[in-house]
């Protein structure tokens, strides 16, 4: 396992450079020249030649891309071209808001579907299936945005359950009070297309031959169903899961910006608007590096619940 | 608007709390290096200018902001002197170590250079280019030597004593006095510079009313009463508006500022905004437009609305959008008659009210000249000549030899094909324009091709003279008309000037105008540089948009002004009428 784990960390380093490379030339030959935008309304030529050089970006393309390996390894990406403040700062400030909300949406959401997946699985083609299924459909169809609006006002708003929107001082204010009504409405949202798929992948091991073998041994219809179908079934939800992880790092947008959560999400949007680079580089480096230890992860996770996995 | 300076002791009550909103962050408050108008309203309440603005006086009137009269100006409006008032001091923090620190001269000199500091990189250099002598010599040996000499003296930004400020301006500069009381001008101390440095953005240090007591930047700023403000009595003169009359028997004599605390928090969405002020949580929500139907019942506020005390505050906004051609553009650019008329018919053919009632649901109005309501040198009855009229337009293509194909689309008059381009950005709202152009066009046989690219390529070109036709807005920095005007001045080309255009007629009215002072000559001047760009075709004159804000009872003394960008200081709160009302929305 050590070697393993070992190996996959060394095989990451050329998996970065490609994203390194990558990211520059995206950046810097799609983005457009953000001395433009930093120059303001009225500027001269002689103005954005001036911010260029301040930027660096008027240096030949191999010495940008030498300062941006090194800004990648001693993971300093130096201060936002628009506010100014260090882009380790905005990261770290604005990460923990985003987490707040997304940890528990990943949590409640992939529990309450796995439970609920397992048991229609078990109970596949009754009424009951057919009506979740059914339900999940037509929760899938409706936009994020439609949840959102109508949550805010109906829940909030109207009914005065949860506050309309805002952040507070404490942890325990921001999870329990003003990230509630956001988390139930992630939930309910992300919770019937995981449960649809997860549907398929116990279904797929209910018709497995070592759950009739288990059954006619005299298993009880509990250990069949959690110690046998789950288990095997894991292993593509880990799968699914682990998709999910590096996206953390980015926060939703959406749900940040009508609960006014001072998350990533929203850090990203004005950076992507305003062409900062130093804050998009870094959080695109941050995402890759997430993908690639969730994969990881994922390895070892299948290993875990599977002893069978050989991990190579 | 008299303000009275007042000795007597600091009003400020602390439980007098004002919960504000804005829709987007700021970019910090370093005067320097903050343009957007989120950073300016911060500014505007934690610093002064020299100059600022009465209250209500409607267009803005200029009044002495922290300088104790207007300016003495001699040497044909070349030199103007400044008296700053004794006695206002800036915020207390750390680095004056305990110690008030009183406002000189000196910070306003050392305030000003900073502009001009080549490793700011301010926006707002434009302003002070080859303006005040001296200060291009002193940035150009910046450049070279990669240092500001904040210590070397210049010739035109000199402190005669503690209190006196000389300002030598290159020529002369009516409009150098607005330019003082935008938010950026505030004074700020050089210790403070000199200790958070990069971090300046976060540590606010002025003289105004309010000081920064809690920062979180895309979050929440917490503004408190500044211990040593001067204070004043509240004593101003109503505007035309009859609501005025109201604010000023509830606010007359006060002894301001009332307000103790400020609390503004960053909501982005509009729905977020309107349910936060529905809910009380909120005094006032600004810019509400988009949410009409929840609070507009035909023209006026709804009756539920009305019945808990809420009220309503219109104001066109002091600028103008406007779609511009790019004059070097081989298909709509050119002076040619035929060109000309081209560009006359796109503007005759596009649907101005559908954009106002149906994209705008209402809130904006039509403008006939490049300059906007509420900004000196507008005209409410300047006769425009280009209307909306296909009719006409086709007309005036058929003349000019724009044949139509078997396609029903016209030809150049040389028969080849005729493809009009418009630049865009990849949003919904930008989406709606779109479509309403190509309908527009349609109308008269134009194809419309839409050129999708973000803000930022397409600024680029612009710059570049390399869109043919952009739709743009421009805010006004101060309200007078020559801050639009430049915007088609000819050697603005390539900076504000992005349609590139260059008349010789209007350059030279141009130039004449930056000769005379605020005065019915120099009105005429704008007007007549307004028929220039109409006769070229050189913009399609766009909208003002009305802005609209909810305000809760027991907020008194609010007024929107059209230039400064924050009222607080003017303002009070009933505390009992806000909590009655409170109690009846419950």
């Amino acid at each position: 396992m050590t070697a393993f784990i070992l190996r996959r960390l060394w095989q990451m380093l050329p998996t970065l450079l490609g994203v390194i490379l990558l990211t520059f030339f995206l950046f810097n030959f799609v983005g457009g020249d953000p001395a433009y935008l930093l120059a303001g309304k009225i500027s001269s030529p002689e103005q954005i030649a001036n911010i260029r050089t301040q930027l660096g970006i008027d240096q030949p393309v191999y010495v940008q891309l030498w300062i941006f390996i090194k800004q990648v390894m001693s993971a300093d990406f130096g201060v936002s071209w628009s506010t100014n403040e260090q882009v380790s700062q905005i990261i770290a400030t604005r990460i923990g808001p985003s987490l707040t909300v997304l940890v528990p949406i990943l949590i409640i959401e992939t529990v309450l579907s796995v439970a609920l997946a397992l048991g229609v699985a078990y109970v596949r083609g009754s009424l009951t299936d057919r009506s979740i299924m059914i339900v999940c459909t037509i929760a899938m169809s409706v936009s994020l945005l439609v949840y959102i609006i109508v949550g805010q006002y109906a829940l909030a708003y109207k009914l005065g359950w949860f506050p309309v929107q805002g952040w507070g001082e404490s942890f325990s204010e921001n999870l329990l009070r003003f990230s509630a009504l956001p988390i139930l409405l992630g939930v309910a949202v992300g919770i019937a297309p995981n449960t649809r798929l997860y549907r398929t992948f116990f279904l797929d091991e209910i018709n497995q031959d070592y759950v009739r073998t288990a059954r006619a041994k005299g298993l009880s219809e509990n250990t069949v169903m959690l110690k046998h179908v789950l288990r095997n079934a894991l292993i593509p939800i880990i799968t699914n899961l682990m998709i999910y992880l590096p996206g953390l790092l980015i926060g939703h947008f959406l749900i940040e910006r009508f609960f006014s959560i001072p998350g990533i999400g929203r850090e990203v949007i004005l950076a992507v608007e305003r062409s900062d680079f130093p804050v998009i580089k870094a959080i695109t480096i941050y995402v890759a590096i997430a993908t690639m230890f969730a994969n990881l992860l994922a390895d070892v996770l299948y290993k875990l619940v599977d002893p069978r996995v050989q991990l190579k | 608007m008299a303000i009275l300076l007042s000795a007597s002791a600091l009003a400020a009550d602390p439980a007098k709390v004002l919960r504000v909103v804005q829709p987007a962050t700021d970019e910090g408050f370093d005067p320097v290096r903050s343009v957007n108008y989120y950073s300016g309203v911060i500014l505007d309440a934690v610093g002064e200018r020299l100059m600022s603005y009465d209250y209500l006086a409607r267009p803005a009137k200029l009044v002495p902001g922290v300088a104790e009269s207007m300016p003495v100006v001699t040497d044909n409006g070349k030199t103007y002197v400044f008296k700053i008032r004794k006695g206002v001091y800036f915020h207390p923090d750390p680095i004056f170590k305990g110690k008030k620190h009183e406002l000189t001269a000196e910070d306003f000199v050392f305030s000003f250079k900073r502009f001009m500091d080549p490793k700011l990189r301010s926006q707002w250099k434009f302003l002070f280019d080859g303006k005040i002598l001296g200060l291009d010599d002193l940035a150009k040996r910046a450049e070279q030597s990669g240092r500001f000499d904040y210590d070397a003296p210049v010739e035109g930004l000199r402190a005669l004593d503690r209190y006196t400020l000389q300002i030598k301006l290159a020529a002369a500069d009516y409009n150098f006095t607005y330019i003082l009381a935008m938010s950026a001008m505030i004074a700020i101390p050089r210790e403070a510079v000199d200790v958070y440095r990069d971090d300046l953005g976060a540590h606010p240090i002025g003289t105004g009313a309010y000081m920064l007591k809690e920062y979180q930047r895309g979050r929440r700023v917490v503004l408190e009463a500044h211990p040593y403000f001067r204070g004043f009595i509240w004593d101003a003169e109503p505007g035309p508006d009859a609501a005025d009359r109201e604010l000023v028997a509830s606010m007359t004599g006060k002894q301001m500022p009332q307000i103790g605390r400020i609390e503004l928090n960053y909501i982005e969405e509009e729905q977020s905004r309107f349910l936060a002020f529905m809910g009380g949580e909120l005094d006032i929500v600004h810019r509400i437009g988009g949410l009409a139907e929840r609070w507009r019942d035909g023209k006026e506020l709804k009756p539920e609305l009305t019945k808990l005390g809420i009220t309503r505050q219109d104001m066109v906004e002091p600028e103008t959008t406007y779609t511009y051609f790019n004059m070097r553009d081989p298909v709509v650019g050119g002076y040619t008659p035929e060109k000309t008329a081209l560009r006359r018919a796109i503007i005759m053919s596009y649907d101005q009210d559908a954009e106002i009632n149906i994209i705008r649901k209402g809130l904006a109005i039509q403008n006939k000249m490049p300059i906007p309501p509420g900004v000196v040198g507008y005209n409410p009855n300047y006769p425009a000549i280009l209307h909306y009229n296909p009719q006409a337009a086709n007309l005036l293509l058929d003349k000019f030899g724009y044949k139509r194909g078997t396609d029903g689309f016209r030809t150049l008059p040389d028969g080849k094909p005729l493809l009009i381009q418009l630049a865009s950005e990849p949003s919904s709202g930008s989406r709606e324009f779109d479509e309403l152009w190509r309908k527009s066009l349609e109308k008269i046989g134009l194809r419309l091709e839409v050129k999708k690219g973000t803000f930022a390529e397409n600024l680029k070109a612009a710059k570049a003279c390399q869109l043919p036709m952009w739709g743009s807005a421009w805010i006004a920095d101060y309200p007078d008309g020559d801050n639009f005007l430049q915007l088609l001045y000819g050697p603005n080309s390539g900076q504000s000037n992005n349609g590139c255009y260059d008349s010789p007629v209007f350059n030279k009215l141009y130039d004449l105008s930056h000769k005379l002072p605020d005065s019915p000559e120099r009105n005429y001047l704008y007007e007549l540089m307004s028929r220039q760009v109409e006769y070229d075709g050189a913009w399609r004159f766009g909208v003002s948009r009305v802005r609209t804000d909810l305000v809760q009872p027991g907020i008194l003394g609010y007024r929107k002004h059209p230039v400064l960008h924050a009222e607080w200081k003017f303002m009070d709160i009933d505390l009992s009428a806000r909590k009655a009302a409170q109690g009846a929305a419950k």
